[in-house]
C-alpha cells in the first residue's frame, strides 16, 4: 500500500509584522499538511497574510513562533545558509510580477538554478531545454523576457522554479498580472503539473484558479478560516471548468 | 526670486535627505582642490619667503664669488664698488670650506663668512636667537642649526677647533640650507653645506691653520635691482675668475628643495580630481532613476527646462565651490610648512593668488559638471509620463558572457554578471584601482631611490631634506588617494547592491546563500580592479619616467607586483561589509518592493 507522506507540515505557526501599537499579526497560530502530489490553493482578501504564508514555507521570512516541516525536516530553525540550500533543491517560486532577470534570455533564466545548485552547464541548458519545451517556449529560448508577453514571462518563471525538480513549487498569485488568454496558458500548465504528481501550493484571491486545487482554504487576518477538499471534482480539466477551452 | 528660493528649498531638502552623498562629494573636492592649489602655490610661497628675508636681511642683489685669492682678486673685487650702478656693498669678506661636528658627532661640510661685528649696510644676517658674531664664538644659520639640533650655548667644532654658538641668523645672501657654498673651492658648485658666520679674524685664524680652502665674497646692491644680468654681462673682472650670483638665482634656487614635491603634489591633484569625478559620477548614476522622476515631477507641475537644470544642477554645483573653498583654506594653512622645509626662510606666505584660486574653482566645477551632467540631460529629455515611471537602465543582453560565467562557480557566476550589467561602472572601478596604484608606485620608487645624505661625504646622519620631503608629500598624496579610493569602491560596492537588489533577491528563492551573493558582490568590484592593478603598474612607472632624474632606479619589481595584490586584497576587504550588508535584506520585502 502507498502511504501519502506530508511534503509540507506546520504547526503553530505566527508571523508578526512592526512592533507594540503598530504589530500586525499576519499569520496567526495557523496548522497545515501538504500531502505530496496535492495541488492547495490559499485564498482571502489582499492583506489576510497569504503571500507571508508562502513566503515562511520558502523560508524567505522566519517565522515568530511555530514550527514548518519540509519533506520532514525542520526548516524553521535552519540557518540562512542551509535555507538557501534547501530552496535550491527542494522548493520552486513562482510569482505574481515574474521576477526573472531581465538582461538573460528566457534559457538563461531556466538554466539558473540548476547551475547555482551546482550541475554543469550542459546539464543546466539541457533541462531548461526539456521545462521551455513542457511549458511550450521551446522556441522562445533565446528571447528576452522584455521581448515576451506576461502569460510568456510566467511560464517562463514556472520553468524556472521546476529547474531543480523541487519537491514543492510555491506560487504566490501566479496569475495576477495576467490577462484571460495568458491565465488559461498558466492553468494549463498548472494542470499538467498536478497530473504529473507535482506538490503545488498556490496563493490567490482568483476564485477561479482556487478552484483548480484538490484543496482549498480561505484565510482571513492570518487565520485558516476554511479548509475544503476539491480532488477529484473537476472531470473536464481545469480549463474547462474555467470555461475558458474552446 | 521666487524660482531661486524654490531651487534653494529643494537643494537643502535633496542634501538632507542624501547627507553621506553630499559629504562624499565635498570630501572629494575639498581634497583634490587643496592639494591642486597646494601645488600651484609652492613656487609663489618660496618667492614670498625669500623677499620677506632678503628685505629683513639687506639682502644684496648680487654676489660676486671668486675661487682664487690674494692681493689683486681682493682688489678686483673691490673695485666693484665704485661702479655707479652699485650704492651700496659689503666686503670683500672671506668664505672658509670646513667641517663642522657637534657634540653628538654629527659632522657636516660648512663654509664659515668672516663677517664685522658691527653688520654692514648689505647683507646684514638677521639674528632669530642669541647675539650677532664676537670673537671666538661662531653663529649658526637658522636652517642649518635646525637640521644638526644645534641651538645658543651648544658648542661645535669647526676644522678641529671648538667654538660657542652665540646666535641663530638667516639670510638672504645665500641659498636655503644645504646649498649654502654657492661655489666650491676651485669654483666648481659644491653641495649640502651649511652656513656659519665668524668675526674676520677668526675666519682668517681658522683658514690659515689648516690651510683650508678660500674664496671670496663681495656683495653689492645696484641702483636698479632688476638690472642685475646687464650688470654681469658688463663686468668681466680680468684679475679673477668670479661668478655673479643675483638675488634673482637666489629665489630660484630656494625652489629647487621642492622640485619633488612641487610636480608631486600637481599631478596628485589631477589624479584625485580623476577619482573625484569617478566616486561622484557613481553616485550620480545610482541616483538617476530618482533625478529623473523628479525632473518628471517637476515639468508636470510646470516646471520650465531651465530651473529643472537648476535644480539637478546646483546641489552638486554648491556642494562643490563649498569643497572648493574649504580646500582653499586647506592649503593656506599648510602651504607655510610644505613650502619651506628647511629654516632658512623668515616670513609669513599669502593665500593662493587669483589663478589659483580659479583654477581650482574650475576643477571643482568640472567634477561637478563632468559627474552629472549626463544623468541630468538624461532626466531632462526624458519625457514627463516617461519620467515619472522611471526604472534603472535595462542592462544588455550579453550572451556570450552569460554562456561563460555559467560555467563558473556561483560567486564567481554571480560577480561576473554583476559586473556585465553595468560596465561604465566597472570601467570606473578599474580607473580608480588603476589610480591608487599609480600612487602607490610613485611612492615606493621614490622609496627605492639612493640617497645622498647631507653629513659629511654624504652620510645620512644628516636627512636629505628634498628627498625627505618628496617621500613625505607623496605619501600624504598616496594616503588621499587611497582613502578616495576606498571611498570610492565602498560607493561602487553598494550602489551596485542597490541596483541589483531584485536580481540578488531573486537569486535567493532560486537558492544563493546570503555568502554567495556577498561574494558575488565582492568579485564584482574585484574583477575591474584586477586590470585595474595590472595596467596601474605600468602606467605608474611611465608617468614617473616624465618627472624622474635621468639616473633614477626603477622600483624592484615584486615590491610593485606585491602593491597591485595588496590593492587588489584591500578591495576584497573593503567590499565585504557593504556586500554582507547588502546580502542580508529580507528577500520577501525585496521582491515586494520590487513588485510594487
Amino acid at each position: 500500500m502507498n502511504v501519502v507522506r506530508d511534503v509540507v507540515r506546520v504547526r503553530g505557526l505566527v508571523k508578526h509584522h512592526g512592533q507594540g501599537q503598530s504589530r500586525v499579526r499576519a499569520v496567526d497560530d495557523v496548522d497545515l499538511e501538504v500531502p505530496e502530489g496535492q495541488t492547495l490553493a490559499v485564498t482571502g482578501p489582499s492583506g489576510c497574510g497569504k503571500s507571508t504564508l508562502l513566503h515562511l514555507l520558502g523560508g524567505l521570512e522566519r517565522p515568530t513562533d511555530g514550527e514548518i516541516w519540509l519533506a520532514g525536516r525542520r526548516v524553521d530553525t535552519l540557518s540562512e545558509r542551509a535555507l538557501a540550500r534547501l530552496r535550491r533543491r527542494s522548493v520552486g517560486f513562482v510569482f505574481q510580477a515574474f521576477h526573472l532577470m531581465d538582461e538573460l534570455s528566457a534559457a538563461e533564466n531556466v538554466e539558473l538554478p540548476a547551475l547555482l545548485a551546482g550541475r554543469s552547464r550542459r546539464e543546466a541548458r539541457r533541462r531548461a531545454s526539456l521545462l521551455l519545451d513542457r511549458v511550450g517556449l521551446a522556441g522562445r529560448a533565446r528571447h528576452l523576457p522584455s521581448q515576451l508577453s506576461g502569460g510568456q514571462r510566467q511560464r517562463i518563471a514556472i520553468a524556472r522554479a521546476l529547474a531543480n525538480d523541487p519537491l514543492v513549487v510555491l506560487a504566490d498569485e501566479p496569475t495576477g498580472n495576467l490577462d484571460t488568454a495568458a491565465t488559461r496558458e498558466v492553468l494549463r500548465i498548472f494542470e499538467d503539473l498536478r497530473g504529473a504528481g507535482h506538490t503545488l501550493v498556490i496563493v490567490t484571491h482568483d476564485e477561479r484558479v482556487a478552484a483548480t486545487a484538490d484543496r482549498l482554504i480561505s484565510m482571513r487576518d492570518g487565520m485558516f478560516v476554511d479548509d475544503t477538499r476539491l480532488a477529484g471534482s473537476h472531470p473536464r480539466g481545469l480549463g474547462g471548468l474555467i470555461g475558458l477551452e474552446g | 526670486m521666487g524660482s531661486i528660493v524654490l531651487v534653494v528649498r529643494l537643494v537643502l531638502a535633496d542634501v538632507r535627505r542624501h547627507r553621506a552623498q553630499a559629504a562624499m562629494l565635498l570630501l572629494a573636492v575639498t581634497v583634490a582642490t587643496a592639494t591642486m592649489a597646494l601645488g600651484l602655490s609652492l613656487s609663489g610661497a618660496s618667492d614670498a619667503l625669500y623677499e620677506q628675508t632678503r628685505a629683513a636681511t639687506a639682502g644684496p642683489d648680487l654676489v660676486a664669488l671668486s675661487g682664487d685669492t690674494g692681493p689683486a682678486v681682493t682688489s678686483a673685487l673691490a673695485s666693484l664698488a665704485d661702479d655707479p650702478e652699485v650704492v651700496a656693498h659689503h666686503g670683500p669678506y672671506r668664505i672658509v670650506y670646513a667641517g663642522l661636528t657637534t657634540r653628538e658627532s654629527t659632522a657636516s661640510p660648512v663654509v664659515v663668512h668672516g663677517f664685522a661685528e658691527k653688520p654692514g649696510a648689505v647683507n646684514r644676517p638677521l639674528v632669530t636667537s642669541g647675539q650677532w658674531v664676537r670673537s671666538g664664538g661662531t653663529v649658526l644659520e637658522r636652517g642649518f642649526a635646525t637640521a644638526l639640533g644645534v641651538g645658543v650655548g651648544d658648542r661645535v667644532t669647526i676644522a678641529g677647533r671648538a667654538y660657542p654658538v652665540v646666535g641663530i641668523a638667516v639670510t638672504a645672501a645665500t641659498s636655503i640650507y644645504p646649498w649654502a657654498s654657492q661655489i666650491g673651492p676651485g669654483g666648481g658648485p659644491s653641495d649640502y653645506t651649511g652656513l656659519a658666520w665668524m668675526t674676520r679674524s677668526d675666519a682668517r685664524r681658522l683658514a690659515s691653520s689648516q690651510d683650508l680652502p678660500v674664496t671670496l665674497a663681495m656683495d653689492l646692491r645696484l641702483r636698479d635691482p632688476a638690472a642685475t644680468e646687464a650688470f654681469i654681462d658688463a663686468h668681466h673682472l680680468s684679475a679673477a675668475r668670479a661668478n655673479f650670483h643675483s638675488w634673482q638665482f637666489r629665489a630660484q634656487q630656494d625652489l629647487v628643495i621642492l622640485r619633488n614635491s612641487q610636480p608631486i603634489l600637481v599631478v596628485g591633484s589631477w589624479l584625485l580630481s580623476f577619482l573625484a569625478i569617478t566616486g561622484v559620477a557613481a553616485l550620480a548614476a545610482g541616483r538617476a532613476v530618482e533625478q529623473t522622476r523628479r525632473a518628471g515631477l517637476l515639468k508636470a507641475v510646470g516646471a520650465a527646462p531651465g530651473l529643472i537644470a537648476a535644480v539637478l544642477l546646483t546641489e552638486y554645483l554648491a556642494l562643490a565651490l563649498a569643497g572648493d573653498a574649504l580646500g582653499l583654506v586647506i592649503a593656506r594653512l599648510t602651504v607655510p610648512v610644505i613650502a619651506s622645509p628647511t629654516a632658512s626662510r623668515i616670513g609669513d606666505v599669502a593665500g593662493p593668488g587669483g589663478a589659483t584660486v580659479i583654477t581650482t574653482t574650475v576643477l571643482a566645477v568640472a567634477v561637478a559638471v563632468l559627474s552629472t551632467l549626463r544623468p541630468t540631460l538624461r532626466a531632462m529629455r526624458t519625457a514627463t509620463v516617461t519620467a515619472l515611471s522611471a526604472t534603472a537602465h535595462q542592462p544588455r543582453h550579453r550572451p556570450w558572457l552569460t554562456a561563460l560565467s555559467a560555467l563558473l562557480p556561483t560567486p564567481l557566476l554571480l560577480g561576473l554578471r554583476l559586473t556585465a550589467r553595468r560596465p561604465g561602472r566597472a570601467v570606473l572601478q578599474a580607473c580608480s584601482t588603476a589610480t591608487t596604484v599609480i600612487a602607490i608606485v610613485a611612492l615606493l620608487t621614490l622609496h627605492a631611490q639612493p640617497v645622498r645624505g647631507y653629513g659629511l661625504n654624504g652620510s645620512s646622519v644628516l636627512p636629505n631634506l628634498m628627498v625627505e620631503h618628496g617621500r613625505q608629500v607623496m605619501l600624504a598624496v598616496t594616503i588621499l588617494l587611497i582613502a578616495l579610493a576606498v571611498v570610492n569602491t565602498l560607493t561602487f560596492t553598494w550602489t551596485t547592491a542597490i541596483e541589483a537588489r531584485a536580481n540578488m533577491a531573486i537569486a535567493r528563492t532560486l537558492g544563493a546563500t546570503p555568502g554567495q551573493i556577498a561574494a558575488g558582490l565582492s568579485t564584482a568590484q574585484l574583477l575591474p580592479s584586477l586590470p585595474g592593478a595590472v595596467l596601474g603598474i605600468p602606467l605608474g612607472v611611465g608617468l614617473l619616467s616624465l618627472f624622474a632624474a635621468r639616473n633614477a632606479v626603477e622600483a624592484p619589481f615584486p615590491w610593485l607586483l606585491g602593491a597591485a595584490l595588496a590593492t587588489l586584497l584591500a578591495t576584497m576587504a573593503l567590499t565585504a561589509l557593504p556586500a554582507r550588508l547588502a546580502a542580508r535584506r529580507p528577500v520577501a520585502q525585496t521582491l515586494s518592493a520590487e513588485a510594487a
